[in-house]
Order: C-alpha cells, then structure tokens, then sequence
C-alpha cells in the first residue's frame, strides 16, 4: 500500500488534490483570499470586514444547510429565499400589529418577544415547508415548480401581510454584534466573527451535519436521492421522509426569518430577496449534485465562506457589488464543470 | 421435496390505464420449492414481482402467505413478513456503501440516547454485512466501498446477497443472472440451490431459458397477463418452452400422450 503510494507521480497527485472536492475548495478560498488581499493592501484580512458580511449573510448559512438536505435528496427548493421574507414580517406582524410593541424596547427587556418572534417566524417556515411536502408528494408536482409556486406565494404574502414597508419591532442587537470576552484586548485578539446568532448558526450547521452524515434521517436522505425505487424497495417511507426534509428545510428558512428579524430590528418584506440563489449556490459550490445523492455538509460551509469570501473581497477592492451575482454564476458553472469532469475521470 | 404452501397467489389482477398487464393469476408456492416464471416481455411477470413484493397493489384477487390472507400496500410490509424481492431494476443505490445498501432499512444503531436519536452502528453494521455476504457465497472486496465503484456482477451479487441474508419465507429474483459471465451466473445458481435448501419458497424469473431449466422445480408461463401454462420443469426441454412462451403450442407433447 505504501509502495504504490510512493510511487504516485507528481501528476497524479495533483490530480488526486484536485479530484478531491474539499481540497479543491480549499484552494479555491486561499487563492481568492491571497488575490483580494493583495488588492486590498491588506485590510481584506482584517476580521471586522469578515464579520460584517457574516452578520449581513449570516441567515444565508442556514438556507444552505437545509438545501444541502434537499438537494442531495434529488429535489429542489426555490421557495427559501421568500420564506424567510415571509417569516421574518409574520413575526414583526405578530409583535407590531398584534402585541402592540414598538421599536423602543430594546436590550434584554426584548428577549421575551424576540423569542415569541423565533416562534413565530420557525412556524411560518414549518407552514411553507409543509406545503411544499404536499405539493410534491400528495399532488406529485416536481420540486422545482412546487418550489417556485411557493416561492412567488410566499414573497406575494411577504408585502401584502407587511404593506410593502418594514415592520419596526423590538430587537436586541447585541445578539448579532461580536461578543466582547472582558479582559481581552480588541486590537490583540478580535472576537469580531462570534455573535451569538453566528455561534447559534455553527451549532445548527454542526447538528445538522451529524444527523446527515451519522444518523438514520441522512441515510434515508442519500438513499432517496441516489435511487428512489431502491429507497422505497428497502422499505423506507419515502414521501413520509422527503416531507421532513421540506419541512427542516422550511424551519430552518423560518429561523433565517428570524435571524434577518433581529438584524434589522424588524419585519423587511424584502430581507430574503435572492437568497436561494446563493442557497443554491453555496450547497453546489460544495459538491452536492441537482442530480441527488452527493453532497456534504462541510462541502456546504465552505460553499458559503466562499461567497462570503468573494462578497467581502469585492467590498474591499473597491470593485461595484453588481459584479457579485457575475462571480457567483461564474463560480456555480465551474463547480458543476468539476463535478461533471470528476464523474468522467470516476473520482469520488 | 417441497414442503406446505407458503405463498398463494389468487386471481390476481392488474390494470395500467386500460393495459390488462395481469388478468386473474394464480399459483401456490411451496417451502423449499423453486418456481420458474418465464414469458415474453410485456407478460405480466415483472408487474406479478410488484404485487407480490408489495411495490403495487393488485387491482383485484388475494394474496395468501402461509394460509393467512395478506394486502401490502407498501413493500416494508412485505419485508417485514419475511418476503424479499431482487428487482430486475437495479434494487440497490448507487452513492452509498455496500453495507448500507445491505442494511438499508434495517439499520443498527448506537446504544444509549444517541441511538434513539438515530445514530448509527456504522462499524458493527459494515463488518456483519461483511459476514452475511460471505455466509451465502458472495465475496465482496470491502463493504464500504460505495455500491457505483463495483463491477456490474459485483452489484447484482451485493442485492442477490441481501436478498438471500434477510429472506425469512420468500425470495423473489427478477432476473438474477442478466448481464453476469458464466461463471458469475454458475454462483447465482448455486445461492438459489442453497436458499431452497433453507427451505424457503424461491420464485425465479429469467429470460435465460437454461438457468430455468436448471434450477427450477416448476415452471409457470405467463402470456399476455395470464398464466398459460404451470407444469414440473422436468415436463420441459428448451423447445418446448420457447413454444410455449411464444404461443406456438398450447399443451405439452408429454400431455397428450397421458
């Protein structure tokens, strides 16, 4: 064994790394980081630039992870973007137009309607969820077009419930700002990624990704979306699982509901406008298959840092944002092309 | 020789629109009896795997398993009575290992609180499969290798086996020797024998006329959805079965002379 790996060439070892997804997209992030920073003067390293786009993308991550559960279950879903849109503004309704609570309760005085607003916004996601499930499986409409019903529904909902204008509730932004550990020095060590909605999200990535890749509702997932016929041989209940997957996937876009709430102390009809797009992005960015079957969730995390990577880079070398949405369908192409280039050369 | 009836298929029927793709089957199958079902394609006999395996429900007609009447809705119901089916599709998903092809369905789990969670025993579940293959004659290079990276007789040993290892009454094999070498189809013969030695009931359909003539005790020839003929393979030599599943005779010349 060790023999034959000595004698691997130079060649084939470099095919090797880069027949491997997850050190592909390593590369990929440490020769973008190197070419913004060297752009930049430097200050594309600084954190405080990281976390700012972490805390404007954050909810982005938790869209991911529940499209990496669709995708690799062999379906779609369009609709995220719009249920967090729509979940975000039920829960300014909840709060502004039902509890009569304004804007100038903020601080820990909000926590308590900030928690009834997570209820709310979970729940509204967990409704569109569970319409997708019966779209697909009871009136057995492809998720793409489920999906992409929804996602018009959910959007037209957002600014009817909202009146097209954002809701101003209370919020406590000390949630999404870096948390300060007394004792330590700002300019020494910066703490600026770790709100506690960002470690809020790393607990939800990592939970995730344990229950996919270790636990029976993974196996299900991966088996239905490399041979459903196969899946349902075998006795698995596939329309009952594909309905949790829709479900998490609407939950989760419920929870981003919630986080875009937070962050902008309201209910914004607009605040997922787009977002499956970059969904989408970041879990085929990270290896999953549209065809089913392939995906990981770390392959997710690094999609997202890497659209992260190229949102904060843009900023700091001064280059428009509108060449963002041109990065990210150059960066969904070339994944793909890898994808289809590894499948041919019958890399893993 | 073959014992009780296992399994008793009563003037099953099924419809696909207005395509009559079963009408009225019935047969009896014993323990430790293989039965052959040959036909041209368009039959019925892939749709009669279905409604047996439990992938479709019957229009009409009963099903028997070991004198109870049984109604599957669902294939895990049929799984779960002790009836295993090798779909001539492939029954296997590519992405994932061996072992949890193997296991699928049927998973171990982890002790404790996480097990309850729906961890998996991954180990414990890759090294049994490991053994299960072996126990029934399929040498497989690692069990967790995914099921895409084997050779396709690799991959139709891998269901055959899986099969064989969780069948407790029944094993139903649509096509078991399709795409395999000789001596690939000679180990696949030589599972069926020893599953019928356990003493399960063993319905095999192929259209590799020497493989049924081999292996079978009784053959069962199905025509346009109906069962035309079901006589001891012994009644049989290759011509006359062709004749028959074609439709050029109606009777065995061994018949009339009786």
């Amino acid at each position: 064994m060790t023999d034959s790996k000595q004698q691997l060439s130079m060649k084939d070892r470099a095919r090797s790394l880069v027949g491997n997804q997850t050190s592909l997209l390593i590369i990929v992030m440490i020769v973008l980081a190197g070419i913004f920073t060297a752009f930049s003067n430097g200050t594309f390293l600084s954190t405080g630039v990281f976390s700012t786009i972490l805390t404007d993308w954050g909810a982005l991550i938790l869209l991911a992870v529940g499209q990496t559960l669709v995708v690799i279950s062999g379906g779609i879903d369009l609709s995220v973007g719009s249920t967090v849109s729509l979940s975000t503004v039920v829960a300014g309704y909840v709060l502004v137009k039902v509890m009569h609570l304004n804007s100038t309760l903020t601080g820990s005085a909000a926590w308590g309607p900030l928690a009834i607003a997570a209820l709310v916004a979970v729940l509204t996601g967990l409704v569109v969820g569970a319409i997708n499930a019966v779209l697909i499986n009871v009136l057995k409409i492809v998720p793409f077009i489920a999906t992409l019903s929804t996602f018009g529904a959910a959007a037209g909902f957002a600014i009817i419930i909202s009146g097209g204008m954002p809701l101003q509730g209370p919020t406590d932004f000390t949630l999404i700002n870096p948390i300060r550990i007394p004792g330590i020095d700002v300019q020494t060590c910066d703490t600026g990624l770790l709100s506690p909605m960002v470690i809020l999200m790393m607990i939800v990535i990592t939970g995730v990704g344990l229950f996919l890749h270790k636990a029976r509702f993974g196996l299900y997932t991966y088996a239905i979306g490399s041979n459903a016929f196969a899946a349902r041989a075998a006795g698995i209940n596939v329309t009952r699982h594909t309905a949790k997957i829709y479900l998490v996937s609407g939950a989760l876009s419920g929870l981003a509901g919630f986080y875009a709430y937070v962050r902008l102390g309201g209910g914004s009809p607009s605040s997922g406008a787009g977002m499956e797009l970059y969904a989408i992005a970041a879990t085929v960015i990270g290896g999953a298959s549209l065809m089913g079957g392939i995906g990981r969730m770390w392959g997710t995390a690094l999609g997202t840092l890497i659209l992260f990577t190229v949102q904060s880079g843009l900023l700091m070398t001064g280059v428009s944002p509108d060449w963002k949405q041109i990065v990210v369908a150059i960066l969904i192409a070339a994944a793909v092309a890898v994808q289809t280039l590894q499948k041919k050369n019958g890399a893993r | 020789m073959a014992g009780e009836v296992i399994y008793e298929v009563r003037n099953v029927s099924k419809h696909y629109g207005p395509v009559v793709a079963l009408d009225g089957a019935s047969f009896k199958l014993h323990a430790g009896e293989v039965v052959g079902l040959v036909g041209d394609n368009g039959a019925g006999k892939s749709t009669l795997v279905k409604v047996l395996s439990g992938a479709h429900d019957a229009d009409g007609g009963e099903l028997f398993l070991d004198g109870k009447e049984v109604r599957w809705t669902e294939p895990r119901q049929a799984l779960d009575a002790g009836i295993e089916t090798l779909y001539q599709e492939s029954g296997l998903a590519p992405h994932l290992t061996v072992s949890q092809n193997v296991f699928l369905g049927r998973e171990k789990f982890v002790k404790g609180i996480f097990g309850k969670l729906g961890f998996l025993a991954r180990k414990q579940m890759e090294s049994e499969a490991h053994r299960d293959l072996e126990a029934v004659g399929i040498a497989v290079p690692s069990s967790n290798r995914s099921v895409a990276q084997l050779s396709g007789g690799q991959r139709q040993a891998v269901a055959i086996g899986r099969a064989v290892s969780w069948a407790k009454r029944v094993i139903i094999l649509d096509e078991p020797t399709n795409h395999l070498g000789a001596r690939q189809a000679g180990e696949v013969l030589h599972i069926v024998k020893a599953a019928k030695a356990k003493g399960l009931g063993v319905i095999f359909i192929s259209h590799t006329l020497p493989h049924v003539l081999e292996v079978t005790d009784r053959v069962i020839v199905l025509r346009l959805g109906k069962i035309v003929k079901d006589a001891p393979t012994n009644l049989f030599d290759g011509d006359t079965l062709v004749a028959m599943i074609t439709g050029t005779i109606t009777e065995l010349p061994s018949e009339k002379k009786s």
